[in-house]
């Protein structure tokens, strides 16, 4: 039953989410193939001749670039980031936010069956999202001639993973701090951590372990890797067993938790 | 079958150094309706929560309808309507989908008592939750703890927004339909007038402690409020004394039973005995848990003496 209602609380926010993962990826789309068709039209009309480089340095250019190297490439890991972050603290910080926490956990039935349904709608949400991402993009990659759409397929199941990760992290936060915004202010500490303190590390005190550590378990999801290179399956195996291990520390702390 | 519906013996709970809870023994009998009553902070809702599993004891134990509440809460919650303090549910669903939701959980969930209550008690079964008055929202939670075959119901102040049509509904429903069927009704409440209607038993807790626990009839027939007047207080010690209030030349004391003997007592140290009164429960619960309040004259109003 909690499926249904979780679900129900849902769905308007997943489907939200698809629009605007359908939207930003459309728009960026339709960019790039209008920076491309440009090029194409003057190869077109003056093939012997270089496209003049205040077309190739002009803002519209700088701005396309930059969206090229951190909006596009880094699409995938932004939505898998956000939505992972919104779909695990709005599922359970709903309940403890409404005050209906009390409520669910009296319905009789197992605890784990309300950190699993969560999870079951969260990462149906998610995967859908995730896939919806990857249409527009098809497009972008047909105009720069990158590799095909079975690489951006090939790409999907990390981004899964990643934003399993993501979403168990938030979800079991939210669950410890008893609220959505608390949960969500934790697993932003967390990931900011994950990825600055390796770097600080190295800067100070040249330690690099931790840093090459970092970068193994983000390959095949970094924006110089997805949607432009092969499937990883040893950073995809680590980011599922976090996952694993996220959703267990929940179920392990549902079990004890007070309302 | 343990003839309680619910079994404490030594319960606690902790807030750090706050003991909410501390030692509670409750006995409530299967069948009857148990008024639980305390003032604000005095342990009600933690109690409440407690037994259904949502905080841990740090000590003691506790037994509803026979089930453990460490070893055996699926069971507790199967046979148990709640209806919380808060009143709150999915603010999303309307009171028709939150039926749905509900049904799911409870085998003995009677969809013709859904039909009769939601007429009787006037619920828009149409309207979002989060959209209805406070009223309304506390009928809701009645509907569903009511329709769920529950053979314990805990209500935590259960007149919330009721006016006192409604409120005069709920009681006779509670009597008529559930406490008549052998079902047992624990109502955790301020509201002393309601509870002196229906309740059989009740429990006064304060501090995390039961300060009474006695049959309303008791009450009725034994508890006695006697006045009496004398120039200096007399060291009065009887086991069955509960509180005794001053006032000037005047004392008020509040005894369980043996009212004459008492009095007779109080006669032989020169006090003048003025009347003695049958007493209500809202006199016996302000007997045993009223704040001593320095009057203008700097004296104390009350002295509380629990037995």
């Amino acid at each position: 039953m909690y499926l249904w209602k979780a679900w129900h609380d849902s769905r308007s926010r997943v489907m939200l989410y698809i629009l605007a993962a359908l939207s930003v990826g459309v728009l960026f789309g339709l960019n790039v193939m209008t920076w491309a068709n440009w090029h194409a039209y003057w190869e077109t009309f003056y093939p012997a001749r270089r496209l003049p480089p205040v077309f190739n340095y002009d803002f519209y250019m700088v701005i396309t670039f930059w969206m090229l190297d951190w909006v596009v490439l880094h699409y995938g890991q932004i939505v898998a980031l956000l939505t992972g972050l919104s779909l695990g603290a709005s599922s359970v910080g709903r309940e403890y936010g409404a005050g209906t926490m009390n409520f669910v956990l009296t319905r009789p039935g197992p605890r784990r069956n309300f950190v699993l349904t969560d999870w079951t709608v969260g990462l149906t949400g998610m995967v859908i999202i995730l896939s919806g991402l990857a249409f527009p993009l098809l497009p972008f990659l047909r105009a720069v001639h990158a590799k095909g759409p079975g690489n951006i397929l090939a790409g999907l199941p990390a981004l899964w993973v990643l934003g399993a990760a993501v979403y168990g992290l938030s979800h079991f936060t939210t669950l410890v701090a008893g609220s959505a915004p608390k949960g969500l202010t934790l697993s932003a500490a967390t990931i900011l951590t994950y990825g600055f303190l390796p770097t600080a590390l190295h800067e100070w005190w040249h330690t690099d372990a931790l840093l090459r550590a970092v970068e193994w378990t983000l390959r095949g999801v970094m924006y110089d890797a997805w949607p432009l290179s092969p499937f990883d399956w040893g950073a995809t195996v680590f980011w599922l067993a976090v996952a694993v291990g996220f959703l267990g520390a929940s179920l392990a702390w549902i079990r004890f938790r007070e309302v | 079958m343990n003839d309680l519906a619910i079994h404490t013996e030594g319960l606690a709970k902790f807030f750090g150094k706050t003991r909410a809870v501390d030692g509670l023994d409750l006995k409530v009998p299967r069948g009857s309706v148990y008024g639980f009553l305390g003032r604000n902070g005095a342990g009600k809702t933690t109690t409440v929560k407690t037994l259904l599993g949502l905080l841990r004891p740090n000590a003691g134990s506790a037994q509803v309808l026979g089930y453990d509440i460490r070893q055996d809460l699926v069971a507790i919650l199967e046979r148990t309507g709640f209806v919380p303090e808060n009143k709150t549910l999915f603010g999303s669903l309307t009171p028709t989908q939150l039926v749905h939701f509900n049904q799911g959980y409870f085998p003995k969930w009677s969809g013709e008592l859904v039909a009769r209550y939601a007429e009787l008690f006037e619920i828009p079964m149409r309207v979002p939750f989060s959209k209805l008055s406070l009223g309304n929202k506390t009928k809701v939670c009645h509907l569903l703890a009511l329709c769920q075959g529950a053979d314990l119901l805990i209500l935590d102040e259960p007149s919330i927004g009721l006016d006192p049509v409604i409120t005069d509904l709920l009681l006779r429903v509670l009597v008529e339909d559930h406490v008549s069927e052998g079902k047992t009704v624990f109502l955790s409440s301020h509201q002393l007038t309601e509870v002196e209607r229906i309740a059989d038993w009740v429990g006064i807790i304060e501090k995390g402690k039961i300060l009474l626990e006695t049959r309303l009839e008791d009450i009725r027939q034994n508890y006695r409020l006697i006045r009496a007047a004398a120039d200096t207080a007399p060291v009065i010690s009887s086991p069955h004394l509960v509180s005794v209030q001053s006032s000037e030349n005047f004392r008020s004391y509040l005894v369980a039973r043996e009212a004459e003997d008492f009095a007779a007592m109080l006669r032989a140290k020169g006090m003048t005995i003025l009347e003695i009164l049958p007493v209500s429960l809202e006199e016996v619960f302000l007997g045993l848990t009223r704040k001593e309040v320095p009057c203008i004259s700097g004296k104390l109003g009350t002295i509380p003496v629990p037995v």
